[in-house]
């Protein structure tokens, strides 16, 4: 015992305490609130032009065709990925008790990004676009994205690679799926040959080009929205909860399990369409085995924070991740069950399917965001959350929301998708589409009523957290002396 | 070696972890994608299509710019009530030239693959430049200005077919050639009427279901 | 009537429950089956007379026979959530330092559960936005039962019960889903309204 303890005195020694770099943390976060405002404020615009379509009022750039796509990359690219970036350099440095590597380049990285959102989320609007979803920028902005994505990648990897602690922590793997994965499907999914600045033509024609494409688009789902987000799990849920997660062994298992199965889930985007049958067949299968390791990791979540009770008493943080892990169970369960093929002929291209986007994007990511923001700030701030009652009322706000968007889609698709099969008893259509669609309204009224109420809860969030950390600089944090029994020996 | 010795060899190790997820996560690409990219079949064109014309590439890249492709799909499943509502269920065959594929997600309004000849080019114009004069229901945007924009300026049409010739797609010189004269005249409304009037007329809906 | 009871003072409610041992089949069989068999007869009703009106022009009408099997399909469905909501309340009892008393489990279900096997009553006129706009108030008002109630109900402190009501709305979201998704299944397997597929 007192020769570990003098061991460790004299590695002190040695060593110079390394003090995190957290500034850039903080910037990130607040980008990724800006963006959440800004791209949640269009997704209610939209929803209102499904109503009342001369919200556009004539211009091209309020058009829905030009806005949906900006809505959709600027909630996964602007609010999403800066708050993984934020929350990858926050805890690759804690976990592996060493300042970040390379901060110029990660402050490179935090701005670059955010220009590359801007502009090309303003390069939509003016009509350039791929039309690939959630790749629609074009190739400039591609080389852009590219370029960021490897530079944080050697932040995050650089970070590890000098971690004074010998094991790579589990939020660590799934960061790190996160960056390598993304790089392959993105470079993959955007190959084109550029005609000028605003136009290129995807290197892939047809069916292959949709294969293509949903394989990325369905792992950008996986490694960003759901990996990603994951590696926030581990490393915020157990920190929160003040102890260790549940199954370690677990962990291990679910982890390479989801990264090896998720890829194939691609085609189930595709059923019924011109692509060959094995291909669907194949992809509807690996998407119902997903379930395991997307539910092994929902019982690990579950079981660590079932211990953690008496926290809850003080720490809003902590319902948010609750509820995340609620929904997060809710869209790892919808997936595979759309994607079974006679679920999916009905489901398929309705507003069922933009339902379980939500219960997803709202319940799981928005919402897991929102309880690791809650958890950071105050402490980067050094005081105590501005407001408490605050942070509960957006709390249900945000349980509302999402509850009521997800329940107006669910009766909107059903809805649509029997009637726009069914026949009459002599074997003819029984509705044509205008009625059905018209029929929708109330609905999208319902929907429209939904993202107001959790857009509101969101400001409300931006307002708590503005207050907590007004005008002051992270705090700054030592990191503390490592464990000899797990130290990396220089 | 047991698992768990195997595992710990990949988490004291940044460049294992790293090479262990890229090849994990590579193999369903590999087994599932690649067969794809390699099968001829879908690189084969079916029935009588062709390459856009001048115009009708004109018109696919405005469909393209505005967005089009996220309220309307452009594939008939092979179903009885899908055949029945838009007629032959789409086959491969017939994007051969589609770069990137427009085959959309979502029918916030319908399925527009088999739309050639459905209706009149006047009627297209009217509907485009204002949705609800002809269906009052209609939540679809309106496009007003698309009737003024000349077409020859959506891109250098030449330059356009010159890099589509050198992903396989058959131009021949002369078509390239005779490309900015076929867009002269036009407006944008006119392109993307012409290309909405070619739609998925590959296949005539007599030959096939 | 405890479900009733239930609706009118949830505290109180609560409150007797926690200090009482009910049999579980006498909760079930005196209680439970009524409100399990009120949405699936209600929709039958509904349906029969009035047709589904899903927002398109004309009322999509069935044959009796075809309600006839929705309808036991439906309480079928209902019952199995019914009966493994309790199961699984019961099996997480443990993790929360909850009551394991089976009927308890029952009875709290059912409780939680009246709101909306009332709400069913807009299902006698099966317009799909209608039902959607009284099951919605119904639903919040279930889970405020359960949030509010659980912690008394099986004698546990409010933070492991708000955990606990947490798993239970993860678990019966699922349920929701699996019944949606079930019900396409049937009905693109020929049970149901015809479908060109």
């Amino acid at each position: 015992m007192s020769a570990v303890l003098e061991q460790g005195v004299i590695d002190r020694s040695v060593a110079v305490p390394d003090t995190y770099y957290d500034k850039v943390v903080l910037r990130l976060v607040q980008f990724s609130i800006v963006w959440a405002i800004v791209a949640m404020g269009a997704g209610v615009y939209i929803s209102a032009e499904l109503l009342w379509p001369w919200l556009d009022f004539g211009q091209p750039w309020l058009s829905f065709g030009r806005l949906r796509p900006l809505h959709t990359n600027g909630v996964i690219f602007g609010f999403g990925v800066s708050a993984l970036m934020a929350t990858a350099f926050y805890s690759v440095q804690r976990t592996s008790h060493v300042s970040l590597f390379a901060p110029r380049l990660a402050w490179i990285v935090c701005y670059g990004w955010q220009l590359t959102v801007l502009l090309g989320g303003l390069s939509l609007l003016g009509g350039w676009t791929s039309s690939k979803e959630y790749a629609e920028l074009e190739w400039p902005f591609d080389i852009a994205i590219a370029l960021l994505w490897v530079s944080f990648g050697i932040v995050f990897f650089g970070t590890l690679a000098r971690r004074r602690i010998r094991p790579i922590y589990i939020s660590n793997w799934f960061y790190g799926g996160l960056i390598i994965v993304i790089a392959m499907l993105h470079i993959v999914n955007n190959l084109a040959l550029p005609v000028t600045l605003d136009k290129s033509y995807s290197l892939y024609a047809g069916a292959q080009d949709a294969v293509v494409q949903w394989w990325y688009g369905h792992n950008a789902v996986g490694f960003l929205l759901t990996g990603g987000f994951l590696g926030m799990v581990y490393y915020f849920l157990p920190k929160q909860a003040g102890r260790p997660i549940w199954s370690y062994r677990l962990s291990i298992v679910a982890f390479w399990a989801f990264v090896y199965t998720y890829i194939w889930a691609g085609p189930h985007h595709l059923h019924y369409s011109a692509i060959p049958e094995w291909v669907q067949s194949l992809g509807m299968v690996m998407s119902i085995i997903l379930l395991a390791p997307s539910w092994a990791t929902l019982i690990n979540g579950i079981m660590t924070v079932s211990g953690a009770w008496q926290k809850l008493r003080t720490d809003p943080a902590l319902k948010f991740i609750v509820l995340a892990l609620a929904f997060y169970g809710l869209a790892t369960f919808e997936g595979p069950m759309m994607a079974i093929r006679s679920v999916n002929v009905v489901s398929h291209f309705t507003d069922w399917t933009i339902g379980h986007v939500h219960s997803g994007a709202l319940g799981w990511n928005a919402m897991i965001t929102y309880g690791t923001f809650y958890f950071l700030l105050p402490r980067m701030a050094g005081r105590a959350l501005y407001s408490t009652s605050l942070a509960n009322l957006h709390f249900w706000l945000a349980l509302a929301g999402t509850m009521l968007y997800i329940m107006s889609m669910w009766a909107a698709g059903v809805s649509q998708g029997l009637l726009w099969l069914n026949l009459d008893e002599t074997g003819e259509l029984r509705f044509n589409f205008t009625d059905i669609m018209a029929g929708m309204a109330p609905y999208y009224g319902l929907r429209l009523l939904a993202g107001l109420i959790f857009l509101l809860g969101t400001c409300l969030m931006a307002w708590n957290l503005f207050m907590t950390i007004r005008g002051r600089d992270p705090v700054e944090v030592t990191a503390p002396d490592v464990d000899p029994l797990y130290e990396v020996k220089r | 070696m047991t698992g768990m010795s195997l595992h710990k060899k990949l988490e004291e190790n940044t460049g294992l972890l790293i090479f262990g997820i890229l090849v994990v996560s590579a193999i369903g690409g590999l087994v599932q994608i690649l067969p794809v990219l390699n099968q001829e079949s879908l690189e084969t064109p079916t029935g009588s299509t062709e390459p856009y014309s001048a115009v009708a590439l004109t018109g696919r890249d405005i469909y393209i710019r505005e967005g089009c492709s996220v309220c309307h799909t452009q594939q008939v499943r092979p179903l009885i009530a899908e055949v029945e509502r838009y007629g032959p269920y789409s086959r491969s065959g017939e994007f051969v030239y589609d770069r990137p594929f427009l085959w959309g997600s979502k029918r916030t309004g319908p399925d527009l693959h088999r739309l050639a000849g459905k209706y009149s080019d006047d009627w297209h114009r009217v509907h485009l430049l204002d949705p609800r004069s002809v269906i009052p229901e209609s939540v679809m945007p309106a496009y007003p200005w698309l009737e003024d924009a000349p077409a020859s300026e959506v891109g250098d049409i030449q330059k356009k077919m010159q890099v589509l010739q050198r992903l396989g797609h058959p131009y021949t010189q002369d078509q390239i050639e005779a490309a900015p004269q076929q867009l002269e005249g036009l407006t944008e409304l006119d392109a993307l009427v012409a290309y909405l009037q070619q739609l998925g007329s590959a296949v005539s809906r007599e030959e096939a279901p | 009537m405890l479900p009733l009871r239930a609706l009118i003072a949830p505290k109180k409610t609560c409150g007797q429950l926690a200090a009482s041992e009910p049999a579980a089949m006498t909760i079930m069989f005196r209680y439970a089956i009524w409100l399990l068999l009120m949405p699936p007869v209600f929709s039958w009703l509904g349906a029969y007379f009035f047709g589904w009106r899903l927002g398109a022009s004309e009322p999509l009408v069935l044959p009796a026979a075809t309600l006839t099997l929705i309808s036991i399909g439906y309480f079928i469905a209902l019952l199995f959530g019914f009966i493994s909501t309790a199961l699984i309340s019961r099996w997480m009892a443990t993790t929360y330092g909850a009551n394991r008393q089976l009927g308890r489990h029952f009875a709290f279900i059912t409780v939680i559960g009246a709101p909306l096997a009332f709400a069913s009553l807009g299902h006698l006129f099966p317009h799909v936005f209608l039902n959607v706009v009284i099951l919605i108030p119904a639903m919040m008002w279930s889970m405020y039962l359960l949030y509010s109630g659980i912690a008394t109900t099986f004698d546990t402190v409010p933070e492991r019960g708000i955990l606990m009501a947490s798993a239970l709305v993860g678990w019966l979201l699922v349920a929701a889903v699996s019944l949606l998704g079930l019900s396409m299944w049937l009905w693109v397997a020929g049970i149901g309204p015809s479908l060109g597929v």
